[in-house]
């Protein structure tokens, strides 16, 4: 199946070369997008010296619109799976090659990388999170399972595998706010089959988290607004069956 | 008919405007619908989203010259004191207007976004191309 990998950077330069080199290694077979985010540094031109195939966004636009920007593309240029994982090196390429088979095997419409391989645990042997990032996870896991009715563990994973009635919806409807969550609302309030796989995810190479406290509260707060309102969207079944 | 525009026009017992709070008010309001029509004239302001600060100008100008008429109103919406009246409708008026700013950025944003991405996605296609003509120094040549 033809098939891409797509990889938001923002001022990433430090690892996305390294991680453009993991791709190529573990999935030959993909083709490989760089979707930079306006990034003011070296993001741009070392993915090209690394030799992604670079979509530039003129401006900083958040991730969900950079997402967006790989899904769009994927959609048009006829690729049956995409992926997309993180450019600072936090999720390993040979973990996106499992959640592809999924999609190679029609199990399921999108798969989620979860870094918590136990769902009943906070923690994972490998994962240690700030106390801030765990009452976040708590709450976001709790009103998401609330409003899909499907557990979900890790709600802002931003590993993902998806196939073309996936592209479809996601390319025409995706909060640039709060993609990761909504998204997984999304899929679900259309039908689509959402799937959450344990994998293993290590410390970040380079950047770093966004996440202080206040911004955590904020984020959360946020998150629960956008979720309640999610619920009250209208349906486009006409964008998921195709 | 007459008579009641009179009556409209002269002072009201319910509302303390005096003449000269009204010449004051008439005068704020021409300057205002001059002030609407200037930005206009440099491009500052497009005509579409004029047309509302117009009729808001137009409405300082009647409410100077016929307090009578926001005694009317008042007593329409059953609001004893007018002033309260008057600022309860300014204030629903600048609410719904500043709703509706929000709406038109909201949709701008969606536009912009989409017209980022669209150029972004050309740029990555326009490099696939060259990419597979062979010609590495015209993708150089293309970037700078």
């Amino acid at each position: 199946m033809r098939t891409l990998v797509f990889i938001p950077a923002w001022n990433e330069e430090d690892s996305v070369a390294n991680v453009i080199a993991d791709v190529r290694e573990s999935l030959p077979e993909a083709d490989l997008l760089v979707i930079d985010d306006g990034s003011t540094d070296g993001t741009m031109a070392r993915s090209r010296e690394a030799g992604a195939l670079v979509a530039s966004l003129p401006f900083n636009q958040g991730l969900g619109a950079a997402l967006q920007t790989g899904y769009l593309y994927a959609l048009r240029e006829g690729y049956e799976a995409c992926a997309h994982l993180d450019a600072d090196g936090q999720h390993p390429p040979r973990e996106v090659a499992r959640l592809l088979e999924e999609i190679y095997g029609d199990r399921a419409d999108l798969v989620i990388g979860s870094r918590y391989r136990d769902p009943g645990k906070a923690e994972s042997d490998d994962y240690k999170p700030t106390l801030s990032r765990r009452i976040g996870t708590g709450v976001f896991r709790f009103f998401l399972t609330l409003a899909t009715r499907q557990r979900f563990t890790d709600t802002t994973s931003g590993m993902r595998a998806a196939n073309r009635r996936v592209m479809a919806l996601f390319s025409e409807h995706y909060s640039p706010d709060f993609a990761e969550i909504e998204s997984l609302q999304l899929a679900v309030r259309e039908g689509l089959r959402v799937e959450e796989l344990p994998v293993r995810m290590l410390e970040r190479t380079g950047g770093s988290s966004f996440l202080t406290p206040l911004r955590s509260a904020f984020f959360i707060f946020k998150g629960m607004i956008v979720l309640l309102v999610g619920q009250f969207r209208p349906r486009h079944p006409e964008a998921s069956e195709r | 008919m007459n008579a009641l525009l009179l009556r409209a026009a002269s002072e009201s017992p319910k509302v303390h405007l005096t003449s000269q709070t009204r010449i004051i008010a008439a005068v704020l309001a021409l300057a205002f619908m001059g002030l609407v029509l200037e930005l206009i004239r440099r491009d500052k302001l497009q005509e579409r989203f004029s047309v509302v600060w117009f009729v808001a100008g137009l409405g300082m100008l009647v409410g100077a010259a016929f307090p009578g008429l926001l005694t009317l109103v008042a007593d329409a919406m059953g609001v004893r004191d007018t002033n309260v009246a008057l600022f309860s409708i300014v204030l629903l008026f600048l609410l719904g207007l500043a709703l509706n700013f929000s709406v038109t950025m909201s949709r701008q944003a969606a536009q912009i976004t989409r017209l980022a991405q669209e150029r972004a996605l050309e740029k990555a296609s326009a490099q696939a191309r060259s990419g597979e003509n062979g010609s590495k120094a015209k993708s150089e040549s293309l970037e700078s």
